[in-house]
């Protein structure tokens, strides 16, 4: 439907109304459209006062969708006069509305009006996210930066995740200010994106820098950067953080893979009890390795290829320095087959140790066993991603742990054209917002720079201290 | 119409017209020149009123002056709301503002509704309640229909007063359960048993253990119905549990003489464990043929979060012999999971027992999850695919051995 320029006469909303297909939600289709089209408010108006006059009512749907568009265009005085409409009608509203309101309050200057609402809607149920991010950016806009912490807060100790926008805002809104508690604060927003891995995006970033930058007295510098491999900052030389877990970290997740990847709720669903036992001793015997293959995984790298050769491949490339390989395995391939043969699988079998599950085992679980089991310098080979194994670790804290892990110790093979290897280097240094206390390193990405969870950003602010 | 006409002109010479056609809104223009014109022509005596009149904050009146009564009203109830009554009014209101709500919400449900974890899951289980209550308006209002429609019939029928000559006698329900009930009595001396496995309350949600025993029910009856019924177990079965309750839910009083054996013993210590086949979807091997000296055991399990491999953990441990039925063979398989609902099991494996005939049992699949059925074997299929992938590739295979020879020289 296309929504009318004009306010109209009951008489030619009645005319519209009767040629619209279904006649009942004629009123919500039409306030529909004239959001869509963001038509003058005018036009909403003239439509509610015919139902008004109709009816003797409004029904409370189209009340919302009436304050929607009210919003959209900023009628501050409007959204005031819905609300105190609604506020008779209704003994409470429901979470849209209060959302719609306190997000049009807050960018007028009647936004303490929507603080009040915030504790009103307190009282019912959780308020959502945008309401705390509506609230605090209106607040940091009015420089009540301890009422925005505060708010701010309160939204993670009710485990409402913020949005970047609202730690954007932060930084936006205290350049300049020379406060040490304001300071405090906002070291421990970085904090957070530290314990939580988040990667701020470009502007953002430029947010961060230009509050170091305004701190007056602080003399800090901010520099656009790339890493090298090696982990060292060209700017200021400084090593980055290591990527290895520290001892505790290491025990703790090797804890928990055996625990709840290996055995889960039921050994028997990725292997047996017996068959584990197995391994376990063959891979005490033979410690420490210093590469351990996913047999299956890499004998598919070149599908055209015969995968024992693949595998052979691959064994090759990875045996020069005198590593020592563990291949793991399915007994299938044992078997002379047209894909394993026997001569092949024998000629690896002196290059490396192998160790041969039952087919319907799942060989990862052991890949990461026999991984962990070696130390901290074993690396391991396989182009899966690990997710399912991720997902099997019951708490975030951990899951980050292995991800850590993984992007230290995991080497892809990838293919090239002509069976030769090239290996994609595990990063040896941790890719997260890091300080010294008088330099900080922010890894950030660009806006539209299309980055998988997998993958880690090689762009970082340099921020240091003169 | 002249009037008409003139009038016409006016509009056109106003701002609605220039300003659609300045936009090039071409269809639009015609729309709407054809519904203004025509509400000009409803109202030809009266006088237009330019739209400049309306007084558009009149709504505001309308809503502040219609509650003054209701205003004293509130004000005289209590202030503070419990957290329940609370709930219960924010429902309403998320109905108000049209989300996919209940209309009626028992005390139980509402408790239900706070104690869900997240806001996600509050969502769903309203919307569950909502389609509930829809289907059961629905059925209600079909009820009511065909009991109307029947009474009309009735009085028809009193008026045409005839006594019917049928030469059959009229089967009546109570006589077709006994001769059912015969026939499971038969087989719970004579007949091959099938054992559902009770064992996985543990693995499910109380929705999900619902959902199951209403399939359990539904393969009961279909196997009661069958011409040669299983002997059906339910093995490893314990009192009191969330299964238990949810038959007696359903069958009531019907329970306790439903001609099946429930034991709480594992199926290991009734049978001998190599007559034992766990059927999975997760097995390796895959069935041939039905076998009527085996028994097959079926997980009692509706598994609506992926857990894999659940059942055949159970099989291994056990060390039972497992198997799949044979649905790649036969079917073009396209979406959906292999896992399939326990009453379709049922028919699957009753129609095997009878015929042995797998086409037959497999249209028991549901449509949705297969394009059609596999007329030659799909080995034969792979064989004459090899042959056109070695024919494709086996030059490219020479050019690759070639590249590896130079790349890495013998020495």
């Amino acid at each position: 439907v296309q929504p009318p320029e004009k306010p109209l006469q009951a008489e030619e909303w009645n005319k519209l109304r009767e040629d619209f297909h279904s006649p009942e939600i004629f009123e919500e289709v039409m306030l529909i459209s004239m959001i869509r089209c963001n038509s003058p408010i005018e036009v909403a108006k003239s439509l509610l006062t015919h139902l008004a006059k109709r009816d003797g009512d409004i029904a409370y749907s189209v009340l919302v969708k009436y304050l929607t568009l009210c919003v959209q265009q900023g009628q501050v005085s409007e959204i005031c006069d819905v609300y105190d409409i609604m506020k008779v009608r209704f003994r409470i509203l429901e979470s849209g509305a209060y959302n719609l309101l306190i997000s049009g309050l807050s960018n007028s200057d009647q936004w303490r009006m929507a603080l009040t609402l915030l504790e009103e809607v307190k009282k019912i149920m959780v308020p959502s996210r945008k309401c705390y991010e509506s609230c605090i950016k209106a607040a940091s806009r009015h420089q009540e930066m301890k009422l925005a912490f505060e708010l701010y807060n309160e939204m993670l100790a009710k485990d409402v995740v913020p949005t970047l926008d609202v730690l954007q805002s932060f930084f936006d809104f205290s350049r300049g200010m020379k406060d040490a508690e304001l300071q405090k604060e906002l070291f421990g927003i970085l904090l957070y994106l530290r314990e939580n891995q988040i990667y701020p995006h470009k502007t953002f970033m430029r947010s961060i820098k230009l509050w170091f930058e305004s701190i007056p007295g602080g003399n800090w510098r901010g520099h656009l950067t790339n890493i090298k491999d090696s982990g060292q900052c060209p700017v200021c030389n400084h090593q980055l953080e290591d990527s290895n877990l520290t001892e505790e970290e290491y025990s703790n997740l090797s804890e928990r893979i055996i625990r709840d990847v290996i055995h889960g709720t039921d050994t028997f669903r990725k292997t047996s009890p017996q068959e584990f036992e197995a391994f376990q001793t063959f891979v005490e015997n033979r410690l420490p390795f210093d590469i351990v293959i996913d047999g299956l995984n890499v004998s598919h790298i070149k599908p055209r290829k015969m995968q024992c050769e693949n595998l052979l491949d691959a064994v090759n490339f990875l045996a020069k320095d005198n590593a020592r390989l563990l291949v793991l395995g399915r007994k299938h391939m044992l078997m002379n087959s047209s894909n394993w043969k026997r001569e092949i699988m024998k000629e690896i079998q002196n290059k490396a140790d192998f160790f041969f599950a039952e087919n319907i085992s799942e060989d990862d679980a052991f890949l990461l066993y026999a991984t962990l089991r070696s130390g901290k310098h074993c690396k391991f080979v396989t182009r899966d991603f690990l997710r399912d194994h991720k997902a099997c670790l019951p708490d975030s804290l951990t899951r980050h742990l292995f991800r850590k892990w993984q992007r230290g110790h995991q080497i892809i093979l990838k293919k090239y054209f002509f069976s030769v290897f090239s290996q994609q280097p595990a990063v040896r240094y941790d890719c997260v917002v890091q300080t010294t206390g008088d330099t900080w390193h922010i890894p950030y990405k660009d806006v539209f720079e299309e980055k998988y969870s997998y993958q880690i950003p090689r762009k970082w602010l340099c921020i240091q201290q003169k | 119409m002249q009037s008409a006409n003139m009038l016409l002109r006016k509009i056109v010479r106003s701002s609605v017209l220039p300003f659609a056609a300045q936009h090039g809104m071409k269809k639009d223009l015609f729309l709407l020149s054809r519904t203004l014109s025509l509400s000009v022509c409803l109202k030809q005596d009266k006088s237009y009123e330019p739209s400049e009149k309306l007084d558009l904050d009149e709504w505001k009146k309308v809503m502040k002056s219609g509650m003054q009564e209701e205003v004293s009203e509130t004000i005289s109830e209590p202030k503070e709301l419990s957290s329940l009554a609370a709930a219960r009014e924010t429902l309403e209101m998320w109905r108000l503002a049209g989300r996919a709500v209940p209309e009626n919400i028992s005390e139980e449900q509402l408790k239900t509704f706070m104690e869900c974890p997240s806001k996600s899951a509050k969502k769903k289980y309203l919307k569950y309640l909502h389609l509930k209550e829809l289907h059961k308006k629905n059925h209600k209002r079909k009820m009511d229909e065909k009991r109307e429609r029947r009474l009309e019939a009735q009085d028809q029928a009193s008026k045409t007063d005839e006594t019917k000559n049928n030469s059959f006698v009229c089967m009546l329900s109570s006589v077709m359960d006994k001769a059912y009930n015969w026939r499971a009595a038969q087989s719970m001396i004579f007949g091959q048993p099938l054992v559902f496995d009770m064992s996985y309350e543990k693995e499910m949600s109380v929705r999900e253990v619902t959902n199951t025993v209403s399939q359990i029910v539904l393969s009961e009856s279909c196997n009661r119905r069958s011409v040669d019924p299983f002997h059906i177990h339910f093995c490893n079965f314990k009192d009191d549990s969330l299964y238990h309750r949810e038959f007696i839910k359903q069958y009531r009083e019907a329970w306790g003489r439903l001609l099946i054996t429930v034991t709480d013993q594992c199926y290991t210590e009734i049978f001998p464990k190599d007559k034992l086949i766990y059927l999975t979807a997760d097995s390796p091997k895959v069935m041939k043929t039905f076998d009527h000296d085996k028994i097959y055991i079926v997980g009692s399990m509706v598994d609506k979060s992926i857990k894999t491999g659940v059942s055949l953990a159970r099989a291994k441990r056990l060390g039972l012999e497992t198997a799949a039925l044979p649905l790649e063979k036969y079917l073009l398989w396209s979406t959906g999971a292999k896992n399939l609902t326990l009453d379709q099991m049922m028919h699957i494996l009753l129609t095997l027992k009878d015929t042995a005939d797998w086409k037959k049992a497999l249209e028991f699949v549901p449509k949705r999850k297969y394009c059609g059925f596999v007329n030659k074997p799909v080995k034969e299929l792979k064989k004459t695919l090899d042959q056109i992938n070695t024919l494709k590739l086996g030059k490219g295979r020479e050019e690759e051995q070639k590249q590896f020879a130079k790349s890495y020289p013998k020495k």
